[in-house]
């Protein structure tokens, strides 16, 4: 019965192509380009702002900020359907782990720190503590690592590529 | 596939003479590159983020008027100056960023091993789509530049003293661009989901290396 109730809810799934996915192209790199470019122009733009005084950079930085927090959760769903599908192999699986293990933690310490901004922003929107640049800094290199991380289960592991999935479907990885 | 192996396998010579890749062949690794990862697709994280971003804030400006009672239900105390700001330096950004991303873009291209005898999903081979994506990628750049300028003008000339600070002919314009940006951006995706450009495990695949033996 529970065999028959799986094939059901199998059935209903929709097909996977040749990249194994349900749709055409691989979604999570493209929602990716807005938490990346816009954490890291964020903390160019307060270097920028807090060494040339230009207070007009931090409320740019700040909607910067917005934008990046609310990509990363799109981010991490997409992430999650598609490390589902990416049948990881060899030390891509620790690699796929640790990608999402601190995909996760970014979403928090992104949601934390962008809400500190708001904070700090309602007291004096034209001023910021250049402690907040450490923060900007740690950051940056863990948007950085993230992105090291997701690049190698792409370019080395090649995860849903068509050569990698047609390998996998014939069993030879 | 096979006969590509068959002829790497036994006319090796003669795939050696046929690129100029081969002559420094032995400084790259298996993805062809002298570095593990490709540089250009992540600079294009910056350029499309920056970009897309840059033109939504420019929309959220011009459509102040109507957003205005909804960011004071939420008590959110944003300006129409702070959305265009976003705009005009996001924009500025996104094209300094873009003359890396294009030079990048041409020295992995030039390194570029496609797998031979595959089609992209709209019918394109390997150098049609890698020439398509090659000349697009200039002239997105040159595209950017321009509306760069364009938005510069409205900001500090034409649009000073107005609150809306662009005009709907280059909202409309940024629109247009961003979908062809999509259209030219899964050209790039394909070259290296299909063709399996400067991917080592595709590489390793194609020239039937067993990947246990390299990729732990």
């Amino acid at each position: 019965m529970y065999m028959q109730l799986y094939l059901v809810v199998m059935s209903l799934l929709p097909a996977l192509n040749e990249k194994n996915l349900p749709w055409i192209d691989v979604i999570h790199p493209i929602i990716v380009h807005f938490v990346i470019a816009m954490t890291l122009i964020a903390v160019v733009f307060d270097i920028i702002g807090i060494f040339t005084k230009r207070s007009n950079l931090f409320e740019v930085s700040f909607l910067n900020l917005i934008v990046a927090t609310i990509a990363i959760f799109v981010a991490i769903i997409f992430g999650q359907i598609e490390a589902g599908l990416a049948n990881p192999y060899g030390s891509s699986k620790d690699i796929l782990n640790y990608h999402s293990t601190i995909g996760w933690s970014l979403a928090a310490i992104l949601s934390i720190i962008t809400g500190w901004r708001y904070v700090s922003r309602q007291n004096n929107p034209n001023n910021l503590s250049i402690g907040f640049l450490f923060v900007d800094i740690i950051l940056a290199f863990l948007v950085c690592v993230q992105v090291y991380l997701g690049d190698k289960l792409v370019w080395i592991y090649g995860l849903h590529t068509v050569p990698v999935v047609n390998a996998i479907r014939d069993g030879v990885i | 596939m096979i006969i590509y192996n068959i002829f790497t396998k036994y006319f090796y010579f003669l795939n050696n003479i046929s690129s100029p890749i081969s002559e420094i062949r032995n400084s790259l690794g298996p993805n062809d590159l002298p570095y593990q990862i490709p540089i250009h697709p992540n600079l294009v994280h910056l350029t499309i983020g920056l970009f897309a971003i840059g033109i939504a804030f420019d929309f959220a400006g011009a459509f102040y008027p109507f957003e205005k009672r909804i960011l004071r239900f939420l008590a959110f105390p944003v300006t129409r100056v702070g959305f265009h700001d976003v705009g005009w330096y996001n924009i500025l950004a996104a094209s300094f960023i873009t003359f890396f991303t294009v030079a990048t873009g041409f020295f992995e291209m030039l390194l570029a091993v496609p797998i031979a005898d595959v089609k992209s999903i709209i019918g394109q081979g390997a150098i049609t789509t890698m020439l398509w994506h090659g000349v697009g990628g200039v002239l997105i750049l040159f595209i950017f530049i321009l509306m760069t300028i364009w938005r510069g003008y409205q900001r500090f000339v034409f649009r000073k003293d107005f609150g809306r600070q662009v005009s709907w002919a280059y909202l409309l314009s940024g629109t247009i661009i961003l979908l062809l940006m999509g259209l030219h951006g899964s050209l790039g995706a394909w070259l290296a989901s299909d063709f399996g450009v400067h991917i080592t495990a595709d590489q390793l695949l194609v020239n039937g290396v067993e990947l246990k033996n390299y990729l732990s």
